[in-house]
């Protein structure tokens, strides 16, 4: 996986002898999550392969100083941006600039470089999923509704597939919005249970909320797999830890990260090329939390 | 005879050619059977009258008192008138003594002493003296007198022949006193027995290397008072020799040959010669007789080699032995042993042979048998049975004193006959009974195969009984997708029928397992063979065991879902020991013996933690004599409860702890350790019933196997995941799933929920998909079609990357 430095160095000449990219990933809440930090480590990994240092910044905004400090004085050759909105301020600011910026994630403009998980897709494979086990009636949750109206384009995504799927299979699907802390999650299973008691799938897009969706199904009688599956949209390395495991697609952190770089360092070496996109696709690790649906009449097995 | 000559000398230097006493041996009926050269000059007649009748010869009166004790076998002694040959009477002193058998009754001859009566003979108290010395002491017989303290008075030479000793050095000495050395008791006691009794007695026995048969009545002075004893011993050597080897012989049958063995009756064979015919003893076979082969020809002039199957020495330890035993010791050509194998015929040897010197000379221990211990005869006896020669038996002696005969040469060439008729009836059943056990072995798996999903250890234990072998058998079956079968069964009966059914059994069980058939229908399948085998074969209740009414347990592990499905035919049922150490016997329906038909098998599925231990086995290990099933499970869990780490340990102290010692019947064991496929070694995907996600799909093989590190695997990964993929969404039906597996290689499965096949297994030509699979045939190490409960797996197998640092799983 290791490139060779020499050759990196060779095919990146230095312009401005800056050999530093930035990355501005502002932390959810206060802090990094598990997950961000893998991002962290594996982009400046990637990085260091074409003997780049990484400048790390907060910044979720276009005002926020520390994001305008990593744009001053050349101290970085480019920027990788993350935790994309649909509409993001920064994102207009560096094309104005014209400032070359990778985002993770996709941007709501034109002319942008960028990588991203097709959550579209991904949304859809869970209907899908589901549906091949026989299930009907299926719950989509979804981040909290401050995060979603925040215009995070992953949550939009998601759930345009989770409809994609449930439309062209002919099913029954509710969307619920859901804050990442257990009671939330809790909360969020009586609800999708009193709106409707037949159902017996949930797809989530809800990671953290996920320990609570569990709780309330026990609390409901409801034995996973047995009675009710469950499918993530998207699960980190956690998805093990859970009883029982999440069936759901492994955020690829790795690919990704090696993607923006490389993205980068063509768009650093050769800076009249056409912008380019890197949609992934993972598919759902099936682990135990999704079984076959025994109410419904269907049902293959 | 010129100590003999001496003797009479010295004993009557006044008379020196006086005929004084002649001795006359007479049977019963007065004919004479002896006649002494005194009694020649006494009487005249030359020892040709030996056959004619005394009466006649001597012209007396036969209603005479002293024919009347002869004929009666009574002593007498007296005055009696006779006629010299030249017809003159002569009036002489006559004694009569009879000969007694140890019970005191007359033996049918009686020795007749005569001399010249005078008046001085009979006041000097009996008969002549002189007349008595001379026949005395010329006696063919050891004749010797003793007084009543048992101190010898007057014996012959060959009485000091026969005690190895001077005769003229026994007078007045106690018999005690002059015993040589090795002869019993015996003797004594009966010689105070008659001197105190007064009867005859009778006394067998051995003086040096002589048998002797010795007679002895008491002599009573006038008042009827045992003044002494006399005693007269007959060389019996030659009779008893022969006596003692017909006891051998005797002997020999009931002791040679009581096993089927080739070494036990080997050292019978010698146990029986030593110390009786021999002091040392060693029993040489050919190498391929003790494996129960016939002993291959040998180049006559060719040293022959030979394993020591047996020795006996009269003294262990001596002499020292050339070759140890079950060492092979080479014999050149001219050797005694050598000869007689080329001959074919015992032989005689010993220091005269100068072939015997050389070879002996030749070998250090061999020399110092001659020098130091003292071997100087030998014998050499092939052992030939049946037109054979097994090997040969070498006799030896070396303390004591005879050389072999002629006599002992026969009597050991008829033992060696009856020990190696015995040694090849032992060999044949070796043969029959190593092609049995070959057949057997053969039959079974000799190495554990490769496989991850569980480790293993297995026993096949042959019974002790007559053939020992049986159709137990047990098989370790890799499966596809890493999971393992494990089988156990048991045909009914013992032997190369039973084996021979077993193979069939086995062939037949491994075949469907290839087909990766669940276990329930496998054993269908197995099922209905057997009742068509048997129709075929025509078996009926005398004939030959066959498969039918074999039991059979199938076991199907898979080390992803850690679930074990198992399904028995009428087979006890295994015994697992969790991680925990908790130990149970699996609680499975039976259902029914193989070849019975008409009841369906069931599955039972468990669930078992990483390194649980189940443990299969046929009916030979819980069903030591006298025990019901109960017990002897019960029994099994408390071994299975004391396992060992190690699996081959595991195994011994089973069948060390529940078999015993000779186990009546045959027991198959096998022990499986169970091993877990963490998620670092296995990723399973759901995948749409869209040809788009094909792409999807590839990729995401791809990303795993940059994630296990095996990149370099990644084309041919791709290039099967496409196939595969594509194959089950046109062809297919949901839920369609990806699964890649990371072990001793990369297995790549896609299922789907259809159970049609696309095609036979291993299809070389298929329509536009079955290319595919063509393709994915070529570029894999094998693929295949499993059908399970919801549809179908079609896997694919590749070779790890050599240079991954994940070759070793």
């Amino acid at each position: 996986m290791k490139r060779g430095a020499g050759a990196a160095a060779e095919a990146v000449p230095p312009a401005d002898g800056t050999r530093a990219l930035g990355l501005v990933f502002p932390p959810a809440d206060d802090h990094y999550t598990e997950m961000q930090l893998d991002f962290v480590g594996r982009i400046a990994e990637a990085a260091q392969s074409y003997d780049y240092d990484v400048l790390l910044t907060t910044g979720s905004e276009v005002g926020d100083p520390p994001f305008q400090r990593v744009l001053t004085r050349n101290r970085v050759a480019g920027v990788i941006l993350m935790e994309i909105k649909l509409t993001d301020s920064r994102v207009d600011h560096l094309m104005d600039l014209g400032f070359p910026f990778v985002t993770i994630g996709q941007p709501g403009v034109e002319d942008a470089w960028w990588v991203d998980l097709d959550f579209v897709a991904l949304g859809r494979n869970c209907v899908r999923h589901l549906a091949d086990l026989g299930h009907s009636r299926i719950a989509f949750v979804n981040r909290s509704e401050q995060f979603f109206r925040s215009t995070y384009e992953s949550a939009h995504r998601g759930l345009e597939g989770f409809n994609q799927g449930i439309e062209e299979l002919g099913l029954n699907g509710r969307m619920y919005f859901c804050g990442d802390d257990v009671a939330s999650g809790e909360a969020c299973l009586e609800q999708i249970l009193r709106d409707d008691p037949a159902t017996t799938a949930v797809a989530t897009l809800s990671e953290a909320s996920l320990g609570g969706l569990y709780r309330g199904l026990r609390r409901a009688g409801r034995v996973v797999p047995r009675d009710f599956s469950v499918v993530g949209l998207m699960a980190g390395r956690w998805a093990e830890t859970v009883a029982p495991p999440l069936t759901a697609a492994e955020e690829p952190v790795g690919e990704i990260s090696r993607a923006a770089v490389e993205l980068m360092m063509e768009r650093l070496k050769s800076p009249g090329t056409p912008p380019r996109n890197v949609l992934l696709r993972p598919l759902i690790s099936i682990r135990a939390s999704t079984g076959p649906c025994r109410s419904a009449p269907d049902a293959r097995f | 005879m010129a100590q003999r000559g001496s003797a009479v000398r010295e004993n009557s230097p006044a008379h020196p050619a006086s005929p004084d006493l002649a001795t006359v041996i007479v049977s019963a009926q007065g004919t004479v059977l002896g006649w002494s050269d005194d009694a020649q000059r006494l009487l005249g007649h030359s020892p040709e009258v030996v056959g004619h009748a005394v009466t006649g010869l001597l012209a007396v009166d036969t209603s005479h008192a002293a024919w009347h004790a002869l004929a009666n076998g009574e002593s007498w002694s007296g005055r009696l008138a006779v006629r010299h040959q030249d017809g003159r009477r002569l009036d002489v002193g006559m004694r009569v003594c009879p000969s007694l058998d140890s019970e005191g009754k007359a033996h049918g001859w009686s020795v007749m002493t005569v001399a010249p009566y005078s008046p001085g003979n009979e006041a000097a108290g009996g008969p002549d003296r002189v007349g008595l010395e001379r026949p005395f002491a010329q006696a063919s017989v050891a004749l010797a007198t003793f007084d009543a303290e048992l101190r010898y008075q007057r014996v012959n030479s060959l009485v000091g022949k026969m005690l190895g000793t001077e005769a003229e050095q026994l007078r007045g000495r106690s018999y005690a006193d002059v015993l040589p050395d090795g002869a019993d008791g015996g003797w004594l006691r009966r010689l105070r027995q008659v001197a105190r009794t007064g009867s005859p007695a009778r006394y067998d026995g051995y003086l040096g290397d002589r048998a002797w048969n010795i007679e002895m009545w008491s002599v009573k002075d006038a008042s009827g008072r045992v003044c002494g004893v006399g005693t007269a011993a007959f060389d019996n050597t030659e009779q008893h020799g022969a006596h003692q080897r017909l006891a051998l012989l005797n002997e020999a049958g009931a002791r040679i040959g009581a096993t089927l063995e080739v070494g036990r009756t080997a050292r019978e064979l010698a146990d029986l010669v030593v110390p009786r015919l021999a002091d040392f003893v060693t029993v040489d076979l050919f190498d391929a007789v003790v494996e129960g082969e016939e002993p291959p020809a040998w180049e006559v002039g060719a040293p022959v080699l030979l394993r020591r199957a047996a020795y006996s020495s009269a003294v262990e330890g001596v002499p020292e032995l050339a070759v140890g035993l079950g060492a092979v010791d080479t014999y050149p050509p001219f050797s005694p042993p050598a000869r007689c194998l080329a001959a074919g015929r015992p032989l005689l040897s010993g220091l005269d042979d100068p072939d015997f010197v050389r070879w002996v000379e030749g070998d250090e221990i061999r020399s110092a048998g001659v020098h130091r211990d003292g071997i100087h005869s030998g014998m050499a006896v092939p052992l030939r049975a049946r037109g054979i020669v097994l090997g040969v038996v070498v006799l030896w002696r070396w303390s004591r004193p005879g050389s072999f005969q002629r006599d002992d040469l026969l009597l050991a060439e008829e033992l060696a006959g009856r020990a190696a008729v015995s040694m090849d009836n032992a060999r044949r059943y070796t043969r029959e009974r190593t092609t049995a056990l070959t057949l057997q072995r053969s039959l079974l798996p000799q190495v554990r195969p490769q496989q991850a999903a569980v480790e293993v250890a297995f026993r096949y234990l042959p019974a002790s009984s007559d053939p020992g072998v049986g159709g137990d058998w047990f098989d370790v079956i890799p499966l596809s997708g890493t999971r393992v079968a494990l089988v156990v069964g048991d045909v009914v009966g013992h032997g190369v029928h039973a084996s021979a059914a077993m193979g069939r059994l086995r062939t037949a069980v491994r075949t469907l397992a290839d087909v990766d058939l669940p276990p329930d229908e496998l054993l269908t399948h197995v099922d209905d063979l057997v009742t068509h085998l048997s129709d075929d074969d025509g078996v009926n209740a005398a004939g030959p065991p066959g498969e039918s009414g074999a039991t059979c347990l199938y076991a199907v592990y898979d080390p992803v879902s850690r679930r074990c499905a198992l399904a028995s035919a009428g087979h006890p049922p295994p015994s697992i020991l969790y991680p925990n150490g908790t130990v149970t016997t699996v609680g499975l329906s039976p259902g029914p013996p193989l070849g019975v038909g008409g009841v369906p098998f069931e599955v039972t599925d468990l669930e078992l933690p990483e390194s649980s231990l189940i443990v299969l086995h046929t009916d030979g290990l819980i069903q030591a004599v006298g025990q019901d099933l109960d017990t002897g499970f019960a029994q099994l869990r408390d071994s299975l409860a004391a396992a060992s780490p190690s699996l081959e340990d595991t195994c011994d102290n089973l069948a060390g702890s529940l078999l015993p010692e000779r186990p009546p019947d045959d027991v198959a064991l096998l022990v499986a350790r169970t091993r877990a496929l963490h998620t670092d070694q296995v990723a399973t995907w759901s995948l749409p019933a869209d040809p788009e996600v094909v792409a999807d799909a590839r990729a995401q093989a791809t990303r795993q196997l940059a994630a296990w590190g095996l990149e370099a695997a990644s084309f041919v990964t791709e290039l099967v995941v496409s196939e595969l993929v594509t194959n089950a969404i046109r062809y297919g039906e949901p839920p369609i799933q990806l699964r890649l597996i990371r072990d001793r290689t990369l297995i790549c499965e896609v299922s789907d929920g259809s159970s049609t096949a696309p095609h036979l297994r291993r299809a070389r030509t298929f329509d536009e998909g079955g290319r595919g699979l063509l393709l994915v045939a070529q570029v894999t190490q094998g693929w295949g079609t499993r059908h399970t409960g919801n549809g179908k797996t079609i896997w694919a197998e590749q070779l790890l990357p050599t240079s991954s640092r994940w070759a070793e799983p």
